[in-house]
């Protein structure tokens, strides 16, 4: 035996349990390295066909569930059809009054400056009458191009929003429709806003205008296309009252013929 | 000669008021349920006789499970009422008598019809367990799904206008 093998034994008889003891320790440290690196390894391989799945996925809806959709919600909006029309209509209407507004304020500029630069005669007789008249020229022109038009009068029956007679160049509308509906309308303003001394004197609809002329027991309703101020609204005014205090009488209210054939030959003449 | 009469339909939600007024003017229904809101107005002119028409312009008002709180001006004025109940729903024929008095004490002589709709929808003998509640003042049952006794009502009302 020499030298370094009995060395060797000495160790071997010190150190043996410590040996077994690390051996068993890198055993099991390989063990867990290999578990992690082995889920590395896997979510490698994994996450991108999770990923491509996921993509796949979102990209599928359209098609899979895109028609199932659609079709809840078509049929949503044909089922609540009127509600849609009920919310779109305001924003409609206000975004084209909007725009009309504009466009005329931009006319009404245009006009101005027009005239601005070319003095004439024209608008110097034009002047006088706006002065006359209390409006400013742009607005005389602009009212000239689309001067109001009486386009219907209907007599209404307080309550039951019954025609009592009516005079119309064409027939358009439907009166009794338009009558109940009118006297629908009024009925329910006046009893929301509980005023009772107050009537409900005007509704614009569509681009016609709505005059109402309170009386005691019928009202008239005026339709009116074309520029309706307040100045057409006075004469309006007048010309029906007048009508009302001269030929109404209670007798003339009920009978449907007569009372037609004096208002054709009183508002003959759309210029009021 | 055509005279104009206003006829107003009353009743509770969803008993079939615009369901037999749809039937009645344009011949049509659905089963879809719109609620009416506000009141809408129909016309149809029903020949009376040969020489005489008349025209219904009816007043279809929203749904009301109390007639008091219907807005008392819609009814100003009106020539004739249908009364509308829902033969399947006994909530809409519970207090059909008050609902009745209400009408005769503040319209009297102003005619009414006392209709239970949605006759397709019960049995004889559905209507047998039931007609003490009601049976004796019901003018018409009807249906506006089939069209059922539809155009009976309203052009008997209209012949009791004239
Ligand atoms: N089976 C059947 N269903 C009916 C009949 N009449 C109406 N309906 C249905 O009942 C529902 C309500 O009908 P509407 O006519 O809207 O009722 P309404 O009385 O006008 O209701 P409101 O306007 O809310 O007061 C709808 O879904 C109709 O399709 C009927 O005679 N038979
Ligand atoms: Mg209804």
């Amino acid at each position: 035996m020499n030298q370094e093998e009995r060395l060797n034994i000495i160790k071997d008889i010190l150190l043996t349990d410590e040996r077994e003891f690390a051996a068993s320790i890198q055993k099991k440290i390989k063990v867990l390295e290999n578990t992690v690196n082995e889920k590395d390894q896997l979510s490698e391989k994994i996450s991108p066909i999770i990923d491509e799945k996921l993509s796949e996925f979102v990209k599928e809806i359209p098609n899979s569930l895109g028609p199932t959709i659609t079709e809840a919600l078509k049929e949503e909006i044909k089922n609540s059809q009127d509600a849609v029309v009920e919310a779109l209509f305001p924003i409609l209407g206000k975004m084209v009054k909007r725009c009309v507004q504009h466009e005329m304020k931009l006319l009404s500029e245009k006009i101005n400056t027009q005239l601005n630069n070319t003095f004439s005669f024209k608008r110097f007789f034009r002047s006088k009458r706006s002065k006359n008249k209390g409006v400013n020229d742009a607005d005389l022109i602009i009212q000239k191009q689309s001067s109001p038009k009486i386009e219907q009068i209907i007599f209404i029956e307080k309550g039951s929003g019954l025609v009592l007679a009516v005079y119309s160049k064409e027939k358009a509308t439907d009166e009794d429709m338009v009558a109940g509906m009118l006297t629908a309308i009024k009925s329910f303003i006046e009893d929301a806003f509980k005023k009772e001394e107050q009537d409900l004197q005007y509704i614009e609809y569509d681009h016609y205008h709505i005059h109402l002329q309170n009386l005691s027991s019928y009202y008239i309703a005026v339709i009116v296309s074309g520029a309706y101020n307040v100045l057409y609204k006075d004469k309006l005014e007048d010309k029906l009252l007048e009508f009302a205090s001269k030929i109404i009488k209670p007798e003339i209210l009920k009978n449907k013929e007569i009372l037609t054939k004096k208002i054709k030959v009183y508002f003959n003449n759309d210029n009021i | 000669m055509t005279t104009s009469k206003k006829i107003v339909l009353l009743g509770h939600f969803g008993v079939g008021k615009s369901s037999l007024i749809r039937r009645f003017v344009e011949n049509t229904f659905s089963e879809n349920y719109k609620v009416t809101i506000g009141v809408h107005i129909f016309k149809k002119v029903v020949e009376v006789s040969n020489s005489d028409s008349i025209s219904l312009i009816i007043w279809d008002l929203e749904g009301q499970d109390d007639i008091k709180k219907t807005r008392s001006s819609y009814l100003l004025g009106t020539n004739g009422f249908i009364y509308v109940f829902d033969l399947s729903r006994p909530i809409t024929f519970e207090n059909l008598n008050s609902e009745l008095e209400f009408l005769k004490e503040n319209f009297p002589n102003i005619p009414v019809k006392v209709v239970g709709n949605k006759m397709d929808l019960v049995t004889k003998l559905y209507l047998k367990d039931y007609s003490e509640v009601f049976g004796h003042l019901v003018d018409f049952f009807t249906s506006a799904k089939t069209g059922s006794r539809v155009d009976n009502l309203f052009s008997k009302l209209a012949k009791e206008l004239l």
